[in-house]
């Protein structure tokens, strides 16, 4: 009949896995905030709030990436995906290192978990980062998503080998300067190199294509990623040297510059739009954005305070860090989960009786009630746990982590009934 | 739009068979393989138990693609009994926004 490429057999257990253990995550992480919220470390250097950072950006925000990748990766680079045995040992690795590393981290054990933690990680991302070039050598496109993607897991080795040695350096204090000096490397590397690109690339493939939109200016997507790039290589390289100062603040110009070019790429897409109606994933999407502005316009004031040795630099650092995690990151998964998992589902259980009989679409296999509620919880926290962090007032940010735990139950009781649908029709 | 040519046996069977495919709707947009311009030629002899139906997708290695095919195939054969449905696709002329017609941009602006 055509000359697609078949699903490979066993994909759909893949991905679904991968999206019930980050929505598990997702909700376990609401639960340890919950835990915190009322004695909230004020650094981020802290046991808790390290076990909060790798639980989010690990068991939240990349796994549920490696599961949509194997899923969207065909769709991007249009090829098929390298293999499908090799998703599987690669979860195989993540979850036990995951587990190690933010246990090792809430109890703050530097010792032999913490680094087993840390190498199991390695390997996964090793493997992970062997299976998208391996991936991409198959493809005989050249777009600007796959520049993007293809980065992002050059920047997101970097991040885990550095997280890796840092987990070393604990007990045997190797690294020629002071640890929080390299984790803010680390960090940048996993926020703004491994989450940033892969986050442009796919998005800029997705935006327009949910949205229909007529304009997709390809050249501001070219510029955005080398500005953006050139910036955080810039920034590796002045930080590892000088630490932050002055010379920061230009580094970060070509940053912000970078990000405008993708910026006015999403809102071209949005103004050029066909479909004109937004949902509530679309919705969440253009607030994950909004998000991620507002942390970046702390940046240029983080970089002030610490040049003046100010406390408010530690303070506006930590409120940049839940920006980025609680805010972008977590805001554009609840969104997009709900702009891919129900077609992945929809495919698997309707595509034999599609034309046959009448069949729901794939919007209408989640519950719309638990949807909203997820969008107005999640909403709640950020209003109320943002400002109590910033205000210093514990209630409000108790409140706000009440209103995260709803909106996680929400999410993953959503992803539940999504996977466990099960289709009554005849054909 | 297939225009109604009533010399020609075989027009009055493809336009039933575009009304048909008209309930077959893209999974994400929600308008008709016809309105999203998908379809670009059928035929379909009256002495013939064939249908040929040739069409394209909006991308290629849409996760999709196999769904909506396979809609267009169901559709037919549940709506045609007893003839042979062969959905054919092709790439070129290369799908663009452009092949939407008045009626899907008007179900896409609601």
């Amino acid at each position: 009949m055509n000359q697609l490429p078949k699903t490979a057999p066993g994909m759909y257990r893949l991905i679904i896995i991968h999206y019930l253990i980050s929505g598990i995550c997702f909700a376990l992480l609401a639960a340890l905030l919950l835990l915190l919220s009322g004695d909230f470390p004020q650094h981020y250097f802290a046991p808790g709030t390290l076990a909060i950072t790798h639980l989010a950006a690990l068991g939240w925000g990349t796994l549920i990436i490696f599961g949509a990748c194997y899923q969207l990766l065909p769709v991007l680079l249009e090829c098929e995906l390298f293999s499908i045995r090799l998703p599987w040992i690669i979860l195989a690795l993540f979850l036990p290192g995951l587990f190690c590393l933010v246990l090792s981290f809430w109890t703050f054990d530097p010792g032999l978990h913490m680094q087993v933690g840390g190498l199991l990680l390695s390997t996964s991302v090793i493997l992970f980062c062997i299976l998208v070039y391996k991936t991409a050598s198959r493809s005989h496109i050249h777009s600007a998503y796959k520049d993007f993607i293809l980065t992002s897991c050059v920047w997101l080795l970097a991040t885990v080998i550095l997280g890796t040695l840092l987990v070393f350096n604990f007990q045997y204090g190797f690294l020629p300067k002071d640890h929080l000096h390299f984790l803010r490397l680390h960090a940048h590397m996993g926020i703004a190199g491994w989450f940033l690109m892969l986050i442009i690339g796919v998005s800029a493939k997705l935006i327009p294509m949910f949205l229909v939109s007529r304009d997709q200016p390809a050249h501001l997507l070219s510029w955005s990623y080398y500005l953006i790039n050139v910036s955080l290589i810039l920034f590796m390289v002045d930080a590892y040297l000088n630490g932050l100062s002055g010379h920061t603040q230009l580094i970060l110009l070509p940053m912000l510059a970078g990000l405008g070019c993708y910026f006015v790429y999403v809102s071209r897409c949005f103004r050029s739009r066909l479909k004109k109606k937004l949902d509530i994933p679309i919705l969440k999407t253009a607030l994950s954005i909004f998000f991620l502005s507002l942390a970046l316009l702390l940046l240029p004031a983080i970089i002030h305070y610490a040049g003046v040795s100010s406390a408010w630099s530690v303070k506006l650092s930590s409120l940049y860090g839940m920006l980025i995690f609680m805010g972008w990151i977590t805001a554009l998964i609840m969104g997009q989960t709900f702009k891919t998992l129900p077609f992945i589902v929809w495919v698997k259980k309707y595509e034999h009786l599609s034309g046959k009989a009448k069949i729901p679409m794939p919007a209408d296999l989640y519950q719309p009630r638990l949807l909203q509620l997820q969008y107005i919880a999640y909403l709640a926290f950020c209003f109320t746990f943002f400002a109590g962090f910033l205000l210093s007032y514990s209630t409000l940010m108790i409140i706000g982590a009440v209103c995260i735990v709803v909106a996680a139950c929400a999410y993953l009781g959503n992803v539940i009934i999504l996977i466990t649908h099960k289709t009554t029709i005849k054909p | 739009m297939k225009e109604f040519n009533i010399t020609n046996q075989s027009s009055f069977r493809e336009l039933q068979i575009i009304e048909s495919l008209r309930t077959v709707l893209d999974p994400e947009l929600q308008i008709s393989v016809i309105d999203m311009g998908l379809v670009y030629n059928i035929s379909a002899e009256p002495e013939s138990e064939e249908i040929r139906i040739e069409m394209t997708l909006s991308s290629s290695h849409c996760p999709m693609g196999e769904a909506i095919l396979q809609s267009v195939k169901n559709r037919i054969e549940t709506d045609f009994p007893g003839t042979d449905v062969h959905v054919q696709l092709v790439w070129e002329p290369q799908w663009t926004y452009e092949n939407i017609t008045e009626e899907g941009l008007k179900q896409l602006r609601r």
